[in-house]
């Protein structure tokens, strides 16, 4: 067993690629997804009906379908329809996507429970459209939900190891690589394990890191 | 806690654990035994084989059942077999590390004969000639002999004895002063032409054999290449130092060849016979 | 695509449930166990279990899975595809399992339990006629919840080997060279399964609203 765990350790350059590459596309897939999250919320608390429809059975149909088969359709299936994407951008592409929905619907509950004085007192203020969402609406809202934002990038980090299968060089790919061409399979996945967990802690601590300031704020 | 609670809470807890305990253990259910040495398999009735899911002409899955030219050997060999044989389908990612750690008593499937590999594997006589190719989309102009591969990306398998013969075409490259761009390793081979055709990667590296089966089935997409290796033969592969099980596969395949059967199913399968097969390989790479 | 590969995705989406359904099966009871472990306090493996959960509530499916099915052989422990991706399941499933039994628990009100023991009662048999019936009810709703994520994370079991409904759809991609319509109907199979959660799910809380005044 210390031979195997020998292995894994000659060869951990690229274990650790393959941890920075799953880092580097988790941390881009979040900002991105937020980003397209917001008009996707906007959409859902919508007067327009239609408007609202769409966005809601967009969302809906995205949570009814798994991960994998959505990276799938982005790689291998956009190609026959003349969008052709490299792995790592198809990859990129399906966590925002697949992401952005669950994002837009865990920030319009918050909007929906956000109290109704605020956004009165910005309408009286003469804030309305974006300017009232970019200033009054959104900040709470981001304040309030960065515990929930927390466990989506967990779930978004989890997601990113599906991608082993398009191919994308992240940690589980780069695991699977090592222990097929040195045979130690148990070294090189647990030390896979181990990596993801030491990101989900780091990423739990931001996440109560960035709480309390928010309290101290409050 | 008060007294009266945390015993009652101790008790329940010891319960608990004695039951979730005996749950897992129900969960892992035993699988087949260790694989073993001749004679353990003679007594337990039964060998334990494992053949890749897809990896044309060598073992493909039509229509629900397993066929191709190892899956054809393997029908041979269970009615010449004294014993049951079990085979397992799966991913060609753990099947050469289930063979070292003895999950499955054989890869019955086309190892290639590496001299990484005779450190942990021991091979049968090869069943053909594999020759490493590439293969390209048929409609990609810029490469027309091996030089032209310098800056293109290439797709391989991964843990696959092709990747670990990748500095022999390296070397090819080198000395016209180029080199590979980039490798892009796939879990099997059909994902690999997949990208090829799509435009993802440019060239694919595989054996001679599985090359001349895809241009031949798809001969409006891709084209074959040059040989980007030296000589190369696919084996079957048993832990090292089970010496009786070798053997008798070794028995069973030099048969074969005598009979004919060899021929004409190499015939079937890669479209030519291999008729001047080494008995033994000893890999230089 | 020919009928016969219909047929596949079919076959597929009945590998993909049944699997699914033993995981869930397996899951729910041994999360209940862990979290009465835990609850009780019982000393090392309290610890241990908040380890377990810990981890397996950090570790992508996929790379758990491959670590059953290819590690555990090289360690001493043989075991089978459909074990290994049942195992797979039934394990990841149970660390969340716990943590939503172990917050009902922790709701649970202490008075009860003393007066269970003031009137004689053993833990099992408080266990069963006073706890339990009411965090079963308090816990559905969450658990409902995995299962539907269980579902949806249940691609993973692929890389085993087995023929779920995406090795299925991606089986006849690699031979026909299209892979959308496979892939177009596989996700069709799955939306369907995983809408049939949802919907129970919806039933369920309503039921519980009804009947007991709360979801």
């Amino acid at each position: 067993m210390t031979r195997e765990f020998a292995i894994v350790w000659a060869h951990k350059d690229r274990l650790l690629d393959g941890f920075a590459n799953t880092v580097w596309l988790c941390v881009l897939a979040t900002v991105i997804a937020l980003a397209v999250a917001s008009p996707i919320t906007m959409a859902l608390m919508a007067q327009n009906r239609p408007m609202r429809t769409l966005a809601r059975g967009l969302v809906d149909g995205m949570r009814c379908i798994p991960f994998l088969l959505l990276a799938y359709i982005i790689y291998y299936g956009l190609p026959t329809l003349g969008i052709r994407f490299n792995n790592w951008t198809a990859g990129l592409c399906a966590l925002v996507v697949y992401n952005a929905c669950y994002i837009a619907e865990i920030l319009r509950g918050a909007w929906a429970s956000l109290p109704r004085e605020h956004i009165d007192a910005g309408h009286a203020f003469g804030f309305s459209g974006w300017r009232l969402y970019r200033r009054i609406i959104l900040p709470p809202i981001l304040m309030a939900c960065v515990p929930v934002m927390g466990n989506q990038m967990i779930q978004i980090i989890k997601d990113s190891a599906f991608l082993t299968i398009i191919a994308v060089p992240e940690l589980t790919h780069e695991a699977s690589a090592i222990q097929s061409m040195y045979y130690v399979p148990f070294a090189a996945f647990i030390s896979a394990v181990l990596l993801y967990w030491v990101l989900c802690r780091i990423v739990e601590m931001l996440v109560g890191l960035i709480e309390r300031r928010a309290e101290k704020r409050r | 806690m008060t007294g009266v609670s945390r015993r009652w809470h101790k008790t329940l807890g010891i319960i608990t654990v004695v039951a979730a305990v005996t749950a897992v253990v129900l969960q892992i259910m035993a699988g087949p035994a260790k694989a073993a040495p001749l004679d353990e398999i003679k007594k337990r009735g039964s060998l334990i084989v494992a053949t890749e899911d897809d990896f044309r002409p060598f073992e493909f899955v039509q229509d629900g059942k397993p066929t191709g030219f190892d899956n054809e050997l393997l029908a041979m060999l269970r009615k010449a077999a004294p014993f049951q044989i079990n085979q397992e389908i799966i991913p060609w990612t753990g099947l050469l590390a289930g063979v070292t750690t003895g999950k499955y008593d054989v890869a019955l499937t086309a190892v290639l004969i590496t001299k990484e590999r005779s450190l942990s594997l021991d091979f049968t006589m090869p069943i053909a000639d594999a020759t490493h190719y590439y293969v390209k989309r048929k409609n990609d102009g810029s490469i027309k002999e091996i030089k032209d591969l310098n800056g293109k990306v290439l797709g391989i398998q991964a843990g696959s004895g092709l990747l670990q013969r990748l500095p022999e075409l390296e070397a090819m490259l080198a000395k016209t002063g180029g080199k590979i761009a980039k490798v892009v390793e796939y879990t099997s081979y059909p994902e690999a032409y997949q990208d090829l055709a799509l435009g993802r990667t440019d060239f694919v590296i595989n054996t001679v054999i599985n090359l001349q089966a895809l241009v031949d089935e798809k001969s409006n997409v891709f084209a074959l290449g040059q040989a980007v290796s030296g000589p190369s033969f696919p084996a079957w592969a048993v832990k090292k130092d089970n010496a009786e099980l070798l053997a008798f596969l070794n028995g069973f395949l030099a048969e074969k060849r005598k009979d004919g059967t060899m021929a004409a199913l190499q015939k079937k399968w890669f479209g030519k016979s291999f008729d001047d097969l080494p008995t033994t390989f000893t890999p230089v790479f | 695509m020919r009928a016969y590969d219909y047929l596949s995705l079919l076959q597929g989406a009945t590998v993909t449930v049944s699997l699914s359904l033993v995981g869930i099966f397996l899951g729910v009871p041994l999360g209940l166990s862990l979290a009465l472990i835990r609850w009780a306090g019982v000393p090392v493996f309290s610890r241990a279990i908040a380890v377990y959960v810990s981890v397996l509530r950090a570790t992508p499916l996929v790379t758990f899975t491959l670590l059953i099915f290819f590690a555990l052989p090289n360690v001493g422990v043989p075991i089978d595809p459909v074990p290994a991706a049942i195992v797979a399941l039934a394990m990841n499933t149970s660390a969340f399992n716990c943590e939503i039994w172990r917050a009902a628990l922790a709701d649970f009100p202490r008075t009860q339990l003393d007066a269970a023991t003031a009137a004689g009662m053993t833990p099992g048999l408080a266990f069963r006629r006073i706890v339990f019936p009411q965090i079963w009810r308090v816990s559905l709703p969450g658990l409902v919840n995995e299962m539907t994520l269980l579902i949806k994370s249940s691609p993973a079991i692929a890389v085993t080997g087995i023929v779920d409904i995406t090795r299925a759809a991606v089986r006849i991609g690699a031979q026909t060279y299209e892979p959308l319509p496979p892939f177009l109907v596989a996700t069709a199979l799955y939306f369907l399964v995983i809408l049939g959660f949802v919907r129970a799910q919806r039933l369920i809380e309503t039921h519980m609203e009804r009947k007991f005044g709360f979801a």
